[in-house]
């Protein structure tokens, strides 16, 4: 009896073993399509040299590699990328967790309060990069308006005039973006960390920030965790809140990867220099992950090392 | 049994293609345009007449895409590729070689001088497009910048609108107040940037891109002076200049926010969105250096380029063509924005259609301007008769609007950024 229970069920008495791979083939087909043909096509574009797209390449071997890695423009975009992903991840952190803070409270409206903060991650990329160039604009944006009205500031503020104030202002616009996502994510994490744990520390007389620390902190590791490598991968691909606010300028100071890769292959029209940054942030995303997998992962309910 | 079956599937077969071969004989061919006319009031200006030629012509139906000049240097050759290519797509000249290159479209020279029969097109505006053994699309409207502003502006500050340099820049300082800036230009890497700066090129004798030999000679002194007076204005242009597109520029002109703004019309949004009063609106030629010889302003003589070898189709696209170079259709075609778009034929500059347009009629001396300023237009790669396919790829990219953010963004010298500028053409033309 027992064992009927302990041991899991493999497989339901007399289903095919070919029902179950049935079920799968629909999706991994559509896989196959949709990213495993692709992603062979760029590879084998970024050995050619292709310019426009629908033209004939010829085999250039690791040529494109070869002027890619020597470029200037890709190690600055690259480095961009990665100031991208780390302002992105702190600021986006710090809202979220306030906001999940407050909305863990229990106040009038924190029911509403918690639908109405994700409007800002439900509402179209386009509509929130139209809103913020509105509200930043130097001829007539109410932001600067109000600046200057308080004096504040002398003049209006070229958010997007300078190399550094363009790249802060995308990060601070997609931040606002982002954060209601992981706010609501970690709402809900924080719910699930039993009201008995905090009880007892106050009676233990533990401070507020002993209590984040020793139990709200370990009790979202999980979730930071998935958020961590989601949130990175996720953020270094963005590309439609960059290319739309600044086309990665001014001067290239917004131009990230993505950006670039865009840039390479339909403005430069090298489309297979274009492939082969492709190629080459791919492999970096697939490092990261197995790293971050590898020494990041918090320990299993069973208490042995985060293995994945 | 067998020869009734067989006589079943024939009878079957006989019906089957009796009822197809009515429908494909009386089926209308279907023609698509792609244009980057967005502004709802052109599109229904368009389908207006594309209504009117469906209307007249039951065995054609033409529909509109309207498409986005943001995209469109990547859509189309993507469309093309993949083998749904619209039949007709607006473009301007430096998109030509791009598309020529992928093979489908379509030589017009035959189609052309039909045309030109009828109609007599300005030379001018059929050269840009005339290269490699072709004619590789229709011309079918002029646009030409000009610098505009309000004649109370100046009138209040006590100067005259500006014909030189040196009256520019003293204009431009004189009408920055704390509301208002002197001048409006953009910095963006984007078309109208490119735009804008080559204006000066052109006024400071630098509009030659390539040597005769299609060699670059964008790094020379006159060029330098082009994008050091640029500079020079750009500190009476408002801060966020650079992420600025031609909405931007011309939302500061009706907002009073900017005193002076180079720009193809105002006329629409002074008329909708501003006072609307002729007698202040503004217009003379872009101001010229002291040592330019043959001053003028950016112009672009626009093109519909055919993009089907399907016989039944190309015909179809080219009676519509035809039919809205008709002078009775054409001036209301242009007038989709009207002071906008310039006739690019001799009986459409005279065309009733044209003239009689509501805004044309309150704005007639505006529009005569302009298109006196058009006959002094050019555009980078398409100058004194010569054509260099290879300006799709500098154009594509911006770089003219690149060096010039060299400068104004980066803070180098307008003598560096212009040598920079042409290593960086240099590159995109390049292999």
């Amino acid at each position: 009896m027992s064992a009927s229970i302990t041991q899991p069920r493999r497989r339901g008495v007399g289903t095919p073993r070919w029902l179950g791979y049935a079920f799968v083939l629909p999706l991994m087909l559509w896989l196959a399509a949709t990213i495993l043909i692709p992603l062979v096509q760029s590879v084998a574009l970024s050995f050619q040299n292709v310019r426009v797209i629908g033209t004939p390449g010829e085999f250039v071997g690791f040529a494109n590699y070869t002027r890619l890695f020597a470029s200037e423009r890709f190690w600055e975009a690259f480095g961009r990328s990665l100031i991208w992903v780390l302002g992105n991840a702190v600021l986006q952190t710090v809202l979220a967790f306030a906001a999940a803070l407050i909305l863990k409270q229990s106040f009038p409206g924190h029911r509403v309060a918690r639908i109405w903060i994700i409007l800002s991650w439900i509402v179209p990329t386009v509509v929130v990069v139209i809103i913020w160039r509105w509200l930043l604009s130097a001829s007539g944006g109410i932001i600067n308006y109000a600046l200057v009205a308080l004096g504040i500031t002398p003049e209006p503020i070229g958010f997007f005039s300078t190399g550094d104030g363009a790249f802060a202002s995308v990060i601070a616009i997609n931040s606002w973006r982002w954060f209601p996502f992981q706010a609501v994510i970690l709402l809900a994490a924080l719910q699930r960390i039993p009201g008995e744990l905090y009880e007892a520390a106050s009676v233990d007389g533990a401070s507020t920030l002993q209590k984040f620390f020793n139990i709200t902190l370990p009790g979202l590791q999980s979730v930071l965790f998935v958020m961590g490598l989601i949130g990175t991968l996720m953020s270094f691909n963005i590309f439609d809140v960059i290319w739309l606010l600044t086309q990665g300028g001014p001067s290239a100071a917004t131009t990230t990867l993505p950006v670039l890769i865009y840039d390479t292959g339909f403005r430069q029209f090298r489309l297979s220099q274009a492939a082969a940054i492709s190629v080459v942030t791919g492999v970096f995303l697939l490092l990261f992950a197995l790293v971050f997998m590898r020494f990041a992962a918090p320990p299993s309910d069973d208490g042995e090392e985060g293995r994945i | 049994m067998l020869r009734r079956n067989s006589l079943m599937i024939l009878v079957l077969a006989f019906t089957l293609v009796l009822s197809v071969l009515p429908a494909t004989a009386q089926s209308p061919v279907e023609v698509t345009l792609w244009h980057m006319e967005q502004p709802p009031h052109r599109v229904e200006r368009i389908q207006m007449l594309m209504d009117e030629f469906n209307a007249a012509n039951p065995d054609v139906v033409v529909s509109q895409e309207p498409q986005n000049w943001g995209e469109i240097y990547t859509k189309a050759p993507a469309s093309v590729a993949a083998g749904n290519a619209p039949e007709m797509l607006f473009g301007i000249p430096d998109f030509t070689p791009i598309l020529k290159d992928l093979g489908q479209l379509q030589d017009v020279s035959d189609f052309i001088a039909t045309l030109d029969e009828a109609h007599t097109f300005y030379p001018a505006a059929v050269a840009p497009y005339s290269y490699d053994e072709g004619i590789w699309a229709v011309p079918l409207y002029n646009m030409v910048h000009s610098l505009w502003f309000r004649n109370s502006v100046f009138e209040e500050a006590g100067i005259t609108p500006p014909t030189t340099w040196d009256e520019w820049l003293a204009a431009a300082e004189a009408l920055t107040t704390d509301d208002q800036y002197g001048v409006g230009i953009p910095a963006n890497r984007q078309l109208y940037t490119d735009q804008t700066i080559y204006n000066l090129m052109i006024n400071a004798g630098a509009d030659e891109i390539y040597n005769s030999d299609g060699t670059l000679r964008f790094a020379n002194e006159a060029t330098v002076a082009a994008y050091e007076f640029y500079s020079d204005l750009y500190q009476f242009s408002p801060p966020d200049s650079p992420s600025w597109t031609w909405g931007e520029a011309e939302a500061c002109f009706a907002n009073r926010t900017c005193a002076m703004i180079m720009q193809f019309t105002v006329i629409t949004t002074y008329d909708t969105q501003a006072e609307g009063d002729p007698a202040d609106l503004g217009v003379v030629a872009i101001p010229t250096s002291a040592d330019a010889e043959n001053p003028g302003a950016i112009s672009y003589s626009n093109g519909v380029m055919l993009l089907t070898d399907d016989p039944e189709k190309l015909e179809a696209s080219q009676r519509f063509i035809a039919w809205l170079m008709q002078p009775e259709n054409y001036g209301r075609f242009l007038n989709m924005e009207p002071g906008l778009f310039l006739p690019v034929t001799e009986d459409g500059a005279t065309a009733e259609s044209f003239w009689n347009d509501p805004l044309v009629v309150k704005y007639r001396s505006q529009v005569e301007t302009m298109v006196a300023n058009s006959s002094s237009g050019r555009l980078f790669g398409f100058t004194n008769g010569n054509t260099f396919p290879s300006i799709s790829a500098i154009s594509a990219q911006n770089l003219l609007a690149q060096t010039l953010q060299l400068i104004v963004i980066d803070g180098e010298t307008a003598a560096d950024a212009v040598a920079e500028g042409q290593v960086l053409m240099e590159e995109a033309i390049g292999e």
